[in-house]
């Protein structure tokens, strides 16, 4: 069965599951509830309710394909009519010179967008919060000035056209009812898309880098990188709806395809409904888009701004009262109800783990090698000179008195802080040595580390959390929870699995760290301060797990000031104080050492002793 | 040479506007560390108060200014407390969509109340010119130079020397600090965000005179207010100043210069190019990305 499964092409065995998932009552009722949007509109037949429904499925698009950067990847863009606008202006440009069908020409824009989403992301993703939705502004601001500067190309403030072309090669209808299909197929592609990206590594990692972005690192994640995928995949659709709203309006300015108001529509629907849930952005259109046209339709140019006072109001009352949306707040709820449905309830069968990546090497081997690693913050040297060299299949303990920098040592042979001079080479699983430049790049080298000061992605469960940490090694959602399940067990978190991170008390947190990290599989694991925080029996069964980890191959450091834990732990123990190593060595030796007291208990004590 | 003088001396009395506007919002930015999306709006409510004053009680815009003011003040320290406090434990987007649909609600209820007419208070003393040594400037312009400076130089004064500026500087460095030294902070970012919001009130009174009420003028200023603010360094009060100066002179000259419809993308892109390569600041006074 195995075998057979392997066999077939993994698209095949994803089509069949979408057939048998139509019995789930999760899916057949979300089928049903987005087919209403083309009933009712059939139904009633009046060009106002079918106005109405196109409007609603197109803004839905938008702020689904708004909520995979803005809600997933956390990065709030407020100029996203950026892509819809040149969504719509290549296409109707190409129409207009090149009698290029929409269908084609729709395409273009959208590629043409993937690139400035690029443009516009690789720079300002380092920007934090409300800076980089200025840019983003700043950057839509600059697109609509120019379009209205070079009017010779876009017929400037004074609006282009589209050529009229009946058809549906032309995307241009008497009967309004066809808009009505092609907008509801976007916002159907649209919602797949999101719905994709939500069931799979790439979702995961947009969470993990919106919650924790070191953490994210330190699990092999390239947060550019990621971000950059959401905004690709985010500013193509845009534009292809962009595209196809132009050829229904038929009238393109500058002031309506790059708005800013616009804009911050699209991701007042996405907050409203649910930001980052897949069903949220549609709800949130549902709710306030036919509230704002019913107005228009029937108080007339009297309505002028009431719909926006209306939105604004409600947006100010929702992040008052239900910061989490409509679907954030009662999704779960609505949920447990469905799932009461005939074909409900959760029987996702037990999956087998597939096998962990297996370690190879000789034991003893230099496997990661730091020389003379000096790191100065401004006038503070925080290591001088340090080189450790670390064996395969050892477990190496660092102490040292508070602000030694047995941290800045971690970040540093971790790839978290680049020494200011020094150099760090690491034995890959292939074998070849190799000097990494970032933290992901470290992680996935297979250099696994934990934080002292714990960093939990708060809104994902335990089990979500380690996933982040397997989805290194296994790409695929199934294979990456069986793997996360296994480690939960290994660290004793299987009980708590499905409870929210942030909920978990220290301890739990710690365990939750050295978890996440086993996860990604690492050959060497620095462990920084596992034990602080835990109970008795818990630092036994610590102690007891690292030597597990050791034992099926994986290299260790840690840092620790639980003296008797690490004294039994560690093979060799390395000293570290201001910033130096003064002492390395058998554990029985080390403690002896007349520097290493000094460190620790000061020279009055050494004197006193008569060391 | 002599269009030269004369732009830049536009330049910076169009500067003075702009660092008025934008002291305010680096103070709310600098102590409550909330960017305030609805800065412009604040500006038109206070220029629609300043007109309904003129029109009703023919008021002259300049002694407006003291009523308006104190509206602005109290409107601030309300968004604080019922808007901006119970969201300050809250994810830092949930406070920027607040802001936002706080503006969105204001420029859309303006609409809503006034139309999109134009209205304006006519006031000939304060539109007429006077000759400078050769250059014209506008008596309006000079008056707000003057209030930017003053304003700049009586911060300063009340922050470095009265009790309620030292509390004022403590928590704005280190707010858990400050609480533990028994400064009651939210009561300090109530009043630090109504000092904000009265500046635009003083800047609505001054600005009256020479430019007409819409409901969309607040997007206008405050989007050049945050290039000044970006560029001065975030929280920096006297790099506000500054930056106010050189986004008024690159104005004037870009407008006379490149073209008149492009100067705005001019200090859009420095704008841009200040967040990604220097966000600092430009005199490096603060931290952008924290």
């Amino acid at each position: 069965m195995t075998a057979k499964a392997l066999a077939t092409p993994a698209a095949a065995r994803r089509k069949s599951g979408l057939l048998s998932r139509l019995t789930d009552p999760r899916v057949y009722c979300s089928l049903l509830a987005l087919s209403l949007l083309l009933i009712i509109p059939v139904a009633i037949d009046s060009p106002f309710i079918v106005h109405v429904f196109v409007t609603i499925c197109v803004f839905a698009a938008l702020s689904t394909a708004w909520n995979i950067v803005g809600g997933y990847a956390g990065q709030l863009s407020l100029g996203h009519m950026v892509f819809y606008g040149i969504g719509g202006y290549t296409t109707a440009l190409l129409i207009q010179h090149f009698s290029l069908s929409p269908w084609i020409g729709m395409w273009a824009g959208a590629a043409l967008s993937v690139l400035v989403g690029i443009g516009i992301g690789y720079p300002c993703f380092r920007l934090r919060g409300p800076f980089f939705s200025l840019a983003t502004i700043a950057f839509l601001e600059v697109v609509r000035l120019l379009a209205i500067h070079f009017h010779g190309v876009t017929g400037g403030a004074a609006g282009l056209i589209v050529p009229l072309k009946l058809g549906w090669q032309w995307m241009i209808f008497r009967e309004k009812i066809n808009y009505l299909y092609i907008a509801f197929g976007l916002l159907l592609f649209a919602m797949a898309v999101s719905w994709a990206i939500r069931n799979s590594k790439l979702g995961f990692y947009l969470t993990a880098v919106r919650e924790r972005e070191d953490a994210a690192l330190a699990a092999g994640v390239s947060n550019t990188r990621v971000k950059l995928k959401a905004v690709m995949i985010s500013a193509g659709l845009t534009s292809l709806v962009g595209s196809f709203h132009a050829m229904y309006i038929t009238f393109l300015e500058p002031a309506t395809m790059f708005s800013l108001a616009t804009s911050i529509e699209i991701a007042m629907f996405s907050l409203i409904g649910g930001l980052g849930t897949v069903a949220g952005p549609l709800l949130g259109t549902v709710l306030v888009v036919p509230l704002a046209e019913l107005a228009r339709g029937w108080l007339g140019a009297s309505a002028n701004g009431l719909h926006g006072f209306v939105y604004g109001t409600v947006l100010v009352l929702i992040t008052l009262t239900l910061p989490g949306g409509l679907a954030g707040t009662f999704g779960p709820w609505v949920v447990r109800w469905i799932d009461r449905l005939p074909g409900g309830g959760t029987r996702r069968e037990e999956y087998e783990a597939p096998e962990a990546r297996p370690i190879t090497g000789t034991p003893g081997e230099p496997i990661l090698t730091a020389e003379n690693l000096v790191m100065k913050f401004g006038g503070l040297t925080a290591t001088d000179n340090v080189s450790i060299t670390l064996h395969r299949g050892e477990i190496l303990g660092i102490i040292g008195p508070n602000g030694a920098g047995k941290t800045t040592i971690f970040n540093q042979i971790s790839g978290f802080l680049k020494p200011t001079s020094g150099s760090i080479s690491v034995v890959g699983p292939d074998g070849a040595t190799r000097t990494p430049v970032s933290a992901d790049e470290f992680a996935r080298l297979g250099v696994g580390r934990t934080f002292q000061i714990v960093q939990p992605f708060g809104k994902l469960t335990v089990l979500e959390n380690i996933m982040v940490g397997a989805f290194m090694r296994h790409a695929k959602v199934d294979d990456a929870r069986a793997a996360a399940l296994r480690v939960a067990r290994l660290v004793g978190l299987e009980d708590i699995k499905d409870v929210e991170a942030r909920n978990l008390p220290i301890g739990g947190l710690k365990r939750l760290e050295v978890a996440r990290t086993l996860a990604t599989e690492p050959s060497i694991l620095l462990l920084d301060e596992v034990m602080a925080g835990q109970s008795q029996s818990d630092t036994q069964r610590m102690v007891q797990l690292i030597r597990t980890i050791r034992d099926s191959g994986v290299t260790v450091i840690a840092i620790e000031h639980n003296m008797q834990a690490i004294m039994s732990l560690s093979d060799r123990i390395v000293v570290v104080d201001s910033g130096r190593v003064i002492a390395q060595g058998d554990p029985q030796e080390v403690v002896k050492d007349r520097r290493v007291i000094e460190a620790y208990l000061g020279e009055d004590f050494v004197h006193a002793q008569g060391i | 040479m002599d269009v030269f003088v004369q732009l830049i001396l536009n330049g910076i009395l169009l500067g003075s506007m702009y660092a008025i506007i934008s002291v305010g919002l680096t103070l709310i930015f600098g102590i409550v560390r909330v960017v305030n999306f609805a800065h412009g709006e604040f500006l038109m409510v206070g220029m629609y108060a300043v007109y309904l004053l003129a029109a009703n009680l023919g008021f002259h815009p300049y002694v407006s200014a003291v009523p308006i003011v104190i509206l602005l003040f109290a409107m601030g320290a309300l968004v604080q407390r019922f808007i901006i406090q119970p969201l300050l434990g809250a994810d830092e987007h949930i406070q920027i969509f607040a802001m936002v649909g706080l503006s969105t609600a204001l420029v859309n209820l303006a609409l809503l109340i006034f139309g999109a007419d134009l209205y304006s208070v006519n006031t000939p003393s304060v539109r007429q010119s006077i000759a400078f040594g050769g250059y014209t400037l506008l008596i309006g312009q000079l008056v707000m130079f003057f209030c930017a400076l003053a304003l700049v130089a009586g911060l300063h004064f009340f922050m470095q020397t009265t009790p309620l500026g030292r509390a004022i500087r403590a928590t704005a460095q280190n707010r858990n600090a400050a609480l533990l030294m028994g400064v009651r902070v939210n009561r300090i970012y109530i009043f630090s965000f109504g000092l904000g919001a009265a500046c635009v009130g003083l800047a609505s009174a001054l600005l009256m005179p020479l430019y007409p009420v819409t409901p969309t003028i607040g997007t206008y200023f405050v989007l050049t207010a945050f290039v000044v603010v970006v560029l001065g360094g975030m929280r920096s009060m006297y790099g506000a100043f500054a930056g106010a100066m050189i986004i008024g002179i690159v104005d004037s000259l870009s407008g006379y210069y490149i073209a008149p419809d492009l100067k705005e993308v001019v200090y859009f892109a420095i704008f841009i190019l200040i967040l990604i390569f220097k966000p600092t600041g430009l005199f490096g006074l603060g931290r952008g990305t924290e």
